[in-house]
């Protein structure tokens, strides 16, 4: 053995920033988490130059799958512009010399922080979700070793006895964001925070999505045509956010995810939640051309 | 097109950058010289916490983010995890150890004698104001002792351990690249015994005090006695690859061992970082001293301690709550108001 | 700050070695190709000093002991490279991982014909409805053997290549002989 054929030629950085033994541990748990649907996979989880929490997981997910070629679009809140998402989609542009877009339908990759596209996405689309915290059960029970063993054993007992709770007082399930479901019929996933809206879109999704916690270190995926069912008692049926019927006060819209934008006179506007849609439904109605493709949703409502 | 301020985001995030440079103004290789001289203990500091050994870059770092020290730890773990590992020093023995101070507070005396060696605990702590008056600083100089203590020492509770006091930890025949490497591989629990020395290694000086200070007050079963205590160099062999063992120089070391009764025999726990480090030293001793009889969830069971203590991601997730959450928080809503109306309409239905 | 890095001729086939890896484990049963014939861009897209290997085909030793990966016994390895396989004996061995760590179940890549021979069904997470591939140079036995050993999430799986071609059956994949 030499010096020589442990090291390579020096570069300032490696392409798409981390290391080859970084991309390879990311690939073999990938590789994990597709075949085992909704379990929690742990992984070194590399620093990357941004700071914890803020999409480091997701990060290190797209810069392991990213080439030059790869067309990458990130979002915040369902927002292309958000300061974060710029944030990110500059660093992979700048590290892996990747193209980026905003269009949905356009983009090989998108990474996002709580939303899914109100686009339907393709099989050749690869959605990368952030996660904050990958343990749906760290409501009932905040010790990850304890937790563990409860996946193992499929024991969700008491997340069910939570929900059951909140119906006898409340009347409904008051899980906003993050809604607990069921991956292959196997694991309790979350789906990250995202609204209760964009779970569906991942239930017999054509498209494969990853979900990574870079600073809990843990990666699961949802891969195409994978039963996510979220967790409701048959009488109690799952309710996405009441927003089907709300129209954007920007663009026009109507039936899809609203932010609610408190207005001085005591009353809410509301602006779609997913911009590059927004911006497309304006472009159509100004005659600048049609760009939108088809939605998950229609007529404020998830189909079957 | 009303709609498209997409840029915006951008310049924002490009301008408030440049704000925040603005204060720091340019600076060079001088100042970066100049923290490194100047601030020896907060770039041990800072190296402990990064599990990366370089003043340099340590020193770069903080002129970088202008002392934010959550920002210079980070700075300094992304870049280290893009360097390849070359190798793996061979491990060293306490009595290998090129000393500077060693105390113990377990004997008056203990074999290879106390030596004081460089601090501040027996200093009056007054601020020395003069200096902003224009008067310069010039610390009294050392008198050399007539009989120098040894520079290489025993360690104490291998005395202990030969007094049948304490049972040594069983040697662990784990060699080189076997070596379990925490930035390889995941935590997981129950924790491998290097990832949690390597967890402690690099945790955040704050953090391990505060648990650890937890501990020490009685939230914790085990009262420290400091057994030792040392500030050293400690030598890195390494091994060419055409065999030959080679020093790549010498790194500053702390550490702390810290006993408690534990039946007829001592317990003991043990911290060693890079840099010297005495408070972080003995708050995660004591951590270590207490863990094995910690309950679940409590701030001295390992899950908890290792996972609060690790600064770069505790700070990280501190302040992703900046970060807009507005579609979170509309998720919420939603089932609050919805919650709301059922609870009116159920009012309202006439009682049976 | 300076132009992006460019990929090396070593990354770029790792990156479209791991595409199509990753592509065809979650379509179970539909082909994708390799940047080159052979298991060589799967070694060195996956394996580094930290895995365990087996390999039944010694012509591939000398690639993967260059990645540092170590070599190990069939049951410990968390990648087994099978080559062509004569018998299904070694399937039995193969680590399937923990209900606490399914992860440590194995990556096993094996070599077979992809395109003729027996049909199989394949139902799971992947699997639009259900796919038929056709996949031969499998031993007698193989599926049932595979089956045996299968106790979800625990579990291994599963590469087939055929020169540049791939095939993916995860654990979640359940096979109708047809």
């Amino acid at each position: 053995m030499s010096l020589s054929t442990l090291t390579k030629p020096w570069e300032a950085m490696s392409y798409g920033f981390l290391d080859g033994s970084a991309k390879r541990e990311l690939r073999r748990k990938m590789l994990k988490s597709v075949a085992v649907p909704g379990c929690q996979m742990p992984y070194a989880s590399r620093e990357v130059p941004m700071a914890r929490g803020w999409g480091t997981g997701g990060l290190q997910v797209s810069l392991t799958l990213v080439n030059p070629q790869t067309r990458v679009k990130v979002i915040d809140q369902g927002a292309d512009d958000s300061v974060n998402a710029a944030s990110i989609r500059r660093f992979i542009a700048r590290v892996a010399g990747t193209p980026t877009t905003m269009d949905t339908l356009e983009a090989d990759l998108i990474q996002s922080r709580h939303r899914i596209p109100e686009e339907v996405l393709r099989e050749d689309q690869v959605l990368v979700l952030q996660v904050p915290n990958p343990e749906p059960l760290r409501p009932v029970q905040p010790n990850m070793s304890i937790a563990r063993q409860m996946h193992a054993d499929a024991d969700y007992g008491r997340m069910w006895l939570q929900l059951y709770e909140q119906i006898v007082r409340s009347g409904r399930v008051m899980q906003g964001a993050s809604y607990p479901s069921l991956v292959h019929g196997r694991h309790v996933m979350t789906p990250s925070p995202i609204p209760r809206w964009d779970v569906p879109k991942l239930h017999m999704a054509e498209h494969l999505t990853i979900l990574s916690a870079g600073r809990e270190k843990r990666i699961f995926a949802v891969p195409p045509y994978t039963r996510v069912e979220p967790l409701v008692f048959s009488d109690v049926p799952y309710k996405v956010e009441e927003h089907g019927h709300l129209t954007c006060t920007r663009s026009g819209t109507k039936g899809f995810f609203m932010n609610e934008v408190p207005q001085d006179d005591g009353s809410s506007a509301f602006e779609v939640s997913d911009s590059e849609w927004g911006v497309k439904t304006i472009r159509a109605r100004d005659g600048i051309g049609e760009s939108r493709g088809e939605t998950w949703y229609k007529d404020g409502e998830m189909p079957q | 097109m009303a709609y498209v301020a997409t840029r915006g985001g951008e310049r924002a995030i490009e301008q408030s950058e440049r704000l925040f440079r603005e204060e720091m103004g340019s600076f060079d290789r001088e100042r970066v010289e100049e923290v490194k001289k100047g601030l020896p203990y907060l770039i041990d500091r800072v190296m402990g916490e990064a599990s990366l050994y370089d003043e340099d870059l340590a020193a770069l770092a903080l002129a970088q983010t202008g002392g934010e020290l959550y920002e210079a730890v980070l700075l300094l773990r992304a870049w280290r995890t893009t360097q390849p590992r070359l190798q793996v020093a061979e491990p060293i023995e306490q009595d290998s150890l090129f000393t500077h101070r060693r105390i113990s507070a377990a004997f008056k005396d203990i074999p290879g004698g106390q030596v004081l060696g460089p601090t501040l605990d027996y200093a009056h702590r007054i601020l020395a104001t003069d200096v902003l008056q224009g008067v310069s600083y010039a610390p009294d100089p050392v008198e050399p002792a007539t009989n120098p203590s040894p520079a290489y020492q025993p360690s104490v509770s291998a005395w202990q351990a030969e007094n049948d006091l304490l049972d040594s930890p069983a040697e662990d025949p784990t060699k080189g690249n076997d070596i379990p490497d925490l930035t390889r591989e995941p935590l997981l629990f129950p924790s491998k015994r290097a990832h949690t020395l390597q967890s402690l290694a690099r945790a955040e000086t704050g953090g391990v005090l505060a648990l650890g200070y937890a501990a020490m007050r009685g939230y914790g079963q085990a009262h420290p006695t400091v057994n030792e205590l040392r500030l050293a160099e400690a030598e890195i062999a390494v091994t060419h690859p055409d065999g030959r063992q080679f020093s790549a120089g010498r790194v500053k070391v702390s550490q702390a061992e810290v006993v408690d009764k534990k039946g007829e025999k001592l317990g003991i726990g043990f911290a060693a970082t890079f840099g010297w480090n005495e408070v972080k030293c003995i708050a995660a001793a004591t951590l270590d001293l207490n863990s094995p009889s910690a309950e679940k969830g409590s701030a001295t069971e390992e899950e908890f301690f290792l996972y609060h203590t690790e600064g770069v991601e505790s700070s990280g997730f501190c302040i992703h709550f900046k970060l807009p959450h507005y579609v979170t928080f509309q998720s919420s809503l939603d089932a609050m108001r919805d919650a709301k109306a059922k609870k009116a309409a159920k009012a309202r239905e006439p009682a049976e | 700050m300076l132009a992006p890095p460019a990929p090396s001729l070593a990354e770029t086939r790792d990156n479209i070695a791991f595409d199509a890896l990753l592509w065809a484990l979650s379509r179970p049963g539909l082909p994708r190709d390799l940047p080159e014939p052979g298991e060589g861009s799967i070694i060195t897209a996956l394996l580094d000093r930290e895995c365990l290997v087996y390999s039944a085909d010694p012509l591939l030793m000398p690639e993967i002991m260059r990645t540092g990966a170590e070599l190990a016994d069939i049951g410990k390895a968390d990648h087994v490279f099978l080559g062509a396989m004569t018998t299904s004996d070694s399937l039995a061995d193969i680590a399937i991982g923990s209900d606490y760590y399914p992860d440590d179940g194995a990556t096993v890549i094996i070599r077979a014909s992809i395109g003729s021979g027996p049909a199989i069904g394949l139902v799971g997470p992947g699997v639009d409805g259900v796919v038929t591939p056709q996949l031969d140079g499998l031993p007698d036995g193989f599926w049932k053997a595979r089956a045996a050993r299968l106790r979800y999430p625990m579990g291994f799986d599963l590469f087939f290549v055929d020169g540049a071609r791939v095939v993916g059956v995860p654990r979640s994949t359940t096979i109708e002989e047809i």
